[in-house]
């Protein structure tokens, strides 16, 4: 038996030593995880596996030192996940609905937070639907910027996405916002680690709060926060008055994704693009990736999650 | 319902579930087997048969399934209470 055989990633992970890294960690104190990492990382193109190890990369530095932790965590947070998925299959629901609640039992609860933040750190390297619309992001978001750009980004979380932003040569500003100061701390502590190149404004804003925006953007970016907000639409509503008249939204939601905080159901993409449109804007391109890359209408006929991305512009 | 029965019932339950054509399902089988079989689609799996049977499994009684056979006595256990 080749090595090959007895070990199908390693010929994928051949020249991909970040993502190796991170896989290896995981299997480390997960070993029955290895066939749907297996599946997951088959399934990618060659811009897929690109971006996986820009992402790897990049999580590398931000748990250099605390990997068997961060393995760990993910690990627990895929079974906070699956209890998730079994209420939501179980009531076709979203368990929570609303922002208190979520706030009761998840964003207030630090030591669950920390665990939980580390778990979905590692998705965006080891899960197919997360690193393929990262891969959309680099290359058909950032990539398709052919002037100098200033960017907003809502939600930034780890920041992995301010941080490539800030790596393109085009971009001229950088903001990201978030509701909350201890994530903002976190946010500017992940971008410390990565080692970004420009300066990032990160401010205190509630944008489901506040009325116009004071200044304009060639590219907003929210990835992963509607599912998490009660109304979402007021959340785009304001950011489209935030947007230059030629500028661009991406906005990448997840599509029946059960986590212990998303409180916003979606169920099909003419929903998502109901959301979108109805608050002034345009949908140019969506692209939509299942879960371990399982057949697009299956996956969204057995509710399997489904993660939308996509551009869009003013009406 | 006998045990050839149930395991009748969850092979249909199996292919519906799995979005497969045909499965070749025996008390033996296990995840590994079928190629479908994975942590995600084993809580849609348990969902359907909670519903085909109008049973409830707890937590650990999920947990705990191997294979067909053990999902079979499970569900024969609980329909006979």
């Amino acid at each position: 038996m080749s090595e090959t055989a007895s070990d199908p990633l390693a010929e994928i992970l051949a020249g991909l030593p970040n993502t190796r890294a991170v896989i290896d960690s995981v299997l480390a104190v997960w070993p029955e995880h290895a066939a749907y990492l297996a599946k997951s990382l088959q399934a990618r193109t060659p811009a897929m596996l690109a971006a996986t190890e820009a992402a790897a990369t990049a999580v590398r530095r931000l748990t250099a030192g605390n990997e068997a932790t961060v393995a760990a965590d993910y690990r627990w947070t895929c079974d906070r996940l699956r209890e998730e998925e079994l209420f939501f299959h179980r009531e076709e629901r979203y368990r929570l609905s609303t922002f208190a609640e979520a706030m009761a039992e998840v964003y207030s609860d630090h030591a669950y937070m920390a665990r939980y933040v580390n778990g979905l750190l590692l998705t965006q390297v080891l899960w197919f639907n997360h690193v393929a619309t990262f891969e959309m992001f680099l290359n058909r978001v950032l990539g398709a910027q052919t002037q100098p750009f200033d960017y907003l980004e809502v939600g930034p979380g780890h920041g992995l996405m301010v941080y490539f932003a800030a790596a393109s040569s085009l971009s001229r500003s950088l903001e990201a916002w978030d509701v909350s100061a201890v994530s903002l701390r976190e946010t500017a502590a992940a971008l410390d680690k990565m080692g970004v190149e420009k300066p990032v404004s990160l401010t205190e804003v509630d944008i489901l709060k506040a009325g116009q925006s004071e200044r304009r953007y060639d590219l907003i970016v929210i990835s992963e926060v509607l599912e998490h907000l009660e109304r979402p639409e007021q959340a785009l509503r304001f950011l489209t008055t935030a947007l230059k008249p030629d500028g661009r939204i991406f906005v990448n939601v997840p599509l029946n994704s059960p986590s212990p905080d998303h409180i916003y159901l979606l169920s099909s993409p003419d929903e998502v693009t109901a959301l979108v449109e109805g608050v002034g804007l345009k949908v140019e391109t969506m692209e939509l990736y299942a879960t371990q890359a399982k057949k697009l209408e299956s996956a969204l006929r057995n509710r399997i999650t489904v993660s939308a991305g996509l551009v869009a512009r003013r009406a | 319902m006998s045990s050839a029965e149930i395991l009748n019932e969850l092979r249909e339950i199996m292919i519906d579930v799995f979005d497969v054509d045909d499965l070749e399902v025996t008390p033996a089988t296990t995840a590994e087997d079928v190629e479908e079989w994975d942590s995600l689609s084993h809580v849609r799996l348990v969902v359907a048969v909670e519903r085909k049977f109008k049973i409830k499994f707890k937590n650990s009684e999920i947990e705990a399934l191997k294979s067909v056979g053990d999902l079979v006595n499970l569900i024969e256990a609980k329909t006979a209470a």
